[in-house]
């Protein structure tokens, strides 16, 4: 059977990175095809590429649909084609009705203005094509997510669409919900639909797809067909990348306990489900404290609520240093030793319009005071000593902070923590989008840190960072501890599993 | 921190140079030292409370019942005095702590509640604005009980001395010199870059030039109005403020990055507080100036200041998505505004006129700002 979909020899290159090399992927009609691969593994950039989001002349490589060559402009080129995006943050507007979210863009027409009878008639087609018992005017914001998600199928439909992508569509849906939307995907099959599945979680992937491809470092690795395997070789396919990168890690001699979570839960708002469920594990000084896990599985909640800035505590007790600690505010937690550098430099790291130095001194300015005002010769000395220390590759510490390279960008956000003296540092994804020399400087500068006798906990996305890096590894999974190893145990399997919440059988 | 005068200063400087010769060419008593010596006066007022406004649009925020908060503090006052014959110091006190009361429970509000600045002063425009009419009785409420004068209307009818007013200018411009030799060296010996040795002698002989011209054209009048060195103490302490206490910093932080700055460990709550709070004194010290300038408490005391105020910082580079502003534009921004309300009434230009040229005006001004940003 000929390809509906097909992507030829993709590669894909963003300033400093290659997200795509020489990836091949086909659809067929009628198909429910999955994607798998580890975060950054490359499956949204192929998605991105497929949907025109990067339009036709941003890669190399073809596309075809249909048996022609397809060279989408934008995503409203690739809808005409016939293909549909459903991404994890729904496009749909709350204010608006179920049957002018559907038609949204596309209203039907009689002359100049919008022909209500036919939105109201052909919405309510469409929800009963995607089984939902719903009137075509309720509000899109009093449905709940499993809804939502079946409403922008319809939406999809709609819009006569061919191909379905659907990325990470379970992520927020309860139980019954996921049975519900599986089951739409079958039935749409039946129907000639065909479907590109992007899901970290294996269960489903097993129940609904016809064949697997797993991408892994921005390659494909393997197409396998879904009767013929089995979870643990797709898991093996995911991670089986030799550990070529040089960790420098020095054995650590751990000290007394700095940090205790115990029975941890918290939830984003007061009154609302929690997100972190019984959580609890124990940092010593000395020692790095590595924690993966999945998208979404909260590993940044957990370090935001921890350092005050996320959430609210349901129950559970935290000690620094042997002092309770409430997480009632970030201001709070910097007085008790404890400092954040967060994963995302632009919008928690950085005052990105102000120079190297303002952003340098911002968490440590209260202190550097000679009577009330601000005492500018410390911290003139202050922050040189750490542009120069850290190695930040910039004009001076004047030179405005937006400009910067992602490294250097990361070097201040890192010095801002590290003038704090903190006894307890927290690394979310302290490496993400920088270069390899770069990295280099991090991994050295979290030795350093545990030979002065403080306490690291380091959250990565990237295995081999994890394993390499890390004295104990703690995997999340879904809010809840998936399992805690030390370095002498860990396999990228081992993790692997604990953060899809399995424990790994013998193949 | 930066020093350096930018573009967006200079372009300012010659927007005042253009409207100032205008003025001159079209109504010669412009330059008058009568009518220059008025102008100091509104000048004062109408950026003292700009300075106050400059506080709260840093950190992203706005204000926009400083106009109404001018009349009511003055009222309060002239009330206090005239039907209960208070002494008037006791009588600016009372003001003084209600405006602090008040917008410290209006920044409260809006972070505490997180309702936007712009509907807290909006309630608070319409609230002291009826409260105003009340307290006043709608009718005219001198400054002053009897007809001699008392520190009230001293505010706006005090002048320093010709000598006194020739020494204090001296004093300022020595104490200006010294400041930019001291941070001169200090950047230099911490490897900063500093202006070369010409611009900085430039500039401190364009202000020394500025200095003479204004002490010499105000002492043919009266000497230095009072208010003019209140909005220089208003302006040295907003200053200091905001370019040398960890309180300004974070300022800047907030409306530099709201986000960022929290996990930074910047107290955001109780500096924006903080920030209205400041701004009620200055909006108590402005109403005073103003209701002493025009002699009584009126119906019509401060109507539409806050748009001047928020103009002149506009018009001075701040952005009023935070994060953007400096003292000395602010001031350059109120002059712009100050100059040309006073040269229009000069020409005699019809109320319905005056509002649409300061409408262009701001509007020319801001505009331009963008494209000069855009380089």
């Amino acid at each position: 059977m000929s390809a509906l979909l097909e992507a030829r020899s993709i590669t894909k290159r963003f300033p400093g990175v290659t997200a795509l090399r020489e990836v091949s992927f086909d659809l067929r009609p009628g198909e429910i095809h999955a994607l798998c691969g580890e975060n950054g593994a490359g499956k949204s950039t192929l998605i991105k590429l497929l949907s025109g989001l990067h339009p036709h002349g941003s890669y190399d490589g073809e596309l075809f649909f249909d048996g022609a060559p397809a060279q989408f402009a934008s995503i409203a080129d690739a809808q005409r084609t016939g293909l549909a995006v459903i991404y994890q943050e729904l496009a749909l507007v709350d204010e608006l009705t179920v049957a002018e979210n559907l038609f949204l863009g596309c209203e039907p027409r009689r002359g100049a203005l919008i022909d209500w009878d036919r939105i109201w008639r052909d919405g309510r087609a469409l929800l009963a094509r995607v089984g939902l018992d719903l009137a075509p005017d309720t509000l899109v914001g009093d449905l709940g997510v499993g809804s939502k998600q079946l409403v922008e199928i319809a939406k999809a439909l709609g819009k006569n669409a061919r191909v379905l992508i659907l990325d990470e569509p379970t992520a927020a849906l309860a139980e019954r919900e996921v049975d519900t939307l599986l089951e739409l995907l079958r039935d749409l099959r039946r129907r000639g639909i065909a479907c590109i599945y992007i899901s970290h979680k294996l269960d489903e992937v097993f129940a609904v797809a016809d064949r697997i491809t797993v991408l892994r470092d921005g390659a494909t690795i393997i197409t396998l067909h879904t009767p013929a395997t089995n979870k643990n070789e797709v898991i093996r396919a995911m991670v089986g990348r030799e550990i070529t990168e040089f960790f420098p890690r020095h054995a650590s001699h751990p000290g007394e306990v700095l940090l205790s979570v115990d029975d941890l839960c918290a939830a984003a708002v007061k009154g609302g489900p929690a997100r972190l469920h019984h959580i609890s594990f124990e940092l010593r000084a000395g020692e790095v404290l590595g924690i993966g896990g999945l998208m979404g599985a909260g590993r940044t909640e957990l370090l935001m609520h921890l350092f005050g800035a996320w959430g609210t505590r349901l129950s559970g007790r935290v000690q620094l240093a042997g002092r309770p600690l409430d997480a009632a505010s970030p201001v709070a937690a910097l007085a008790a030793g404890l400092v954040l550098a967060s994963e995302d430099r632009k919008r928690y790291g950085l005052i990105l319009a102000e120079s190297i130095g303002f952003n340098l001194s911002l968490s440590s300015i209260s202190r550097l005071r000679r009577g009330a005002l601000i005492d500018e010769e410390r911290e003139a000395h202050a922050n040189q000593g750490l542009f120069s220390s850290l190695r930040v590759k910039a004009p001076s510490l004047e030179t405005t902070v937006g400009t910067l390279s992602g490294g250097n960008q990361q070097k201040v956000v890192l010095g801002k923590a590290l003038m704090t003296e903190p006894r307890v540092v927290f690394l979310d994804e302290p490496t993400r989008g920088i270069d390899v020399g770069a990295k280099l400087e991090v991994y050295t500068l979290v030795n350093e840190l545990t030979a002065q006798g403080k306490a690291v906990v380091l959250v990565s996305s990237e295995l081999p960072e994890l394993l390499g890096m890390s004295d104990r590894i703690l995997m999340l999974h879904d809010g809840r501890v998936g399992g805690v190893f030390p370095k002498a145990e860990a396999t990228p399997e081992r993790l692997l599993a604990a953060a899809m919440g399995r424990t790994l059988t013998a193949a | 921190m930066k020093t350096k005068l930018t573009l967006r200063d200079f372009s300012l400087l010659l927007s005042l140079l253009a409207i100032g010769s205008f003025f001159t060419l079209a109504a010669p008593q412009f330059l008058s030292s009568r009518n220059l010596s008025m102008l100091a006066v509104e000048l004062a007022i109408t950026a003292t409370l700009a300075l106050g406004m400059l506080l709260v649009i840093l950190p992203g925020h706005i204000d926009l019942s400083v106009g109404s908060g001018v009349g009511l503090m003055g009222g309060i006052a002239s009330v206090l005095i005239f039907n209960h014959h208070w002494p008037a110091g006791a009588a600016i006190a009372v003001s003084m702590a209600a405006a602090l009361l008040l917008w410290m429970a209006m920044g409260s509000l809006i972070v505490r509640q997180r309702i936007p600045a712009f509907i807290i002063t909006l309630g608070g425009l319409l609230i002291f604005k009826g409260t105003f009419w009340l307290v006043i009785g709608s009718r005219t409420i001198p400054v002053v009980a009897g007809g001699q004068s008392n520190l009230y209307s001293l505010l706006t009818t005090f002048y320093f001395p010709p000598v006194a007013s020739a020494v204090l200018v001296a004093l300022v411009f020595a104490g200006l010199a010294g400041l930019s030799r001291r941070a001169r060296r200090r950047r230099s010996a911490l490897g900063f870059a500093v202006d070369d040795a010409e611009v900085a002698f430039l500039k401190l002989f364009l202000t020394a030039q500025g200095l003479l011209l204004f002490v010499l054209t105000v002492n043919q009048f009266r000497g230095i109005p009072l208010p003019v060195v209140i909005l220089g103490c208003v302006a040295l302490v907003i200053q200091v403020i905001t370019r040398h206490t960890p309180f300004g910093r974070h300022l800047y932080a907030i409306g530099g990055n709201e986000e960022a700055a929290f996990v930074s460990g910047v107290p955001v709550q109780r500096t924006v507080i903080g920030a209205f709070t400041l701004l009620g004194g200055i909006v108590a010290v402005t109403g005073l100036m103003q209701t002493a300038y025009a002699g009584a408490s009126t119906t019509t005391v401060g109507d539409s200041m806050e748009l001047d105020a928020i103009a002149a910082c506009v018009i001075g580079g701040t952005s009023l998505r935070g994060g953007r502003g400096t003292v000395l534009g602010v001031i350059f921004g109120a002059l712009i505004m100050a100059s040309l309300l006073n040269g229009m009434t000069l020409l005699a230009v019809a109320p319905e006129l005056k509002f649409i040229v300061r409408g262009v005006v701001l509007t020319l001004a801001v505009w331009m700002d963008v494209k000069l940003a855009k380089r």
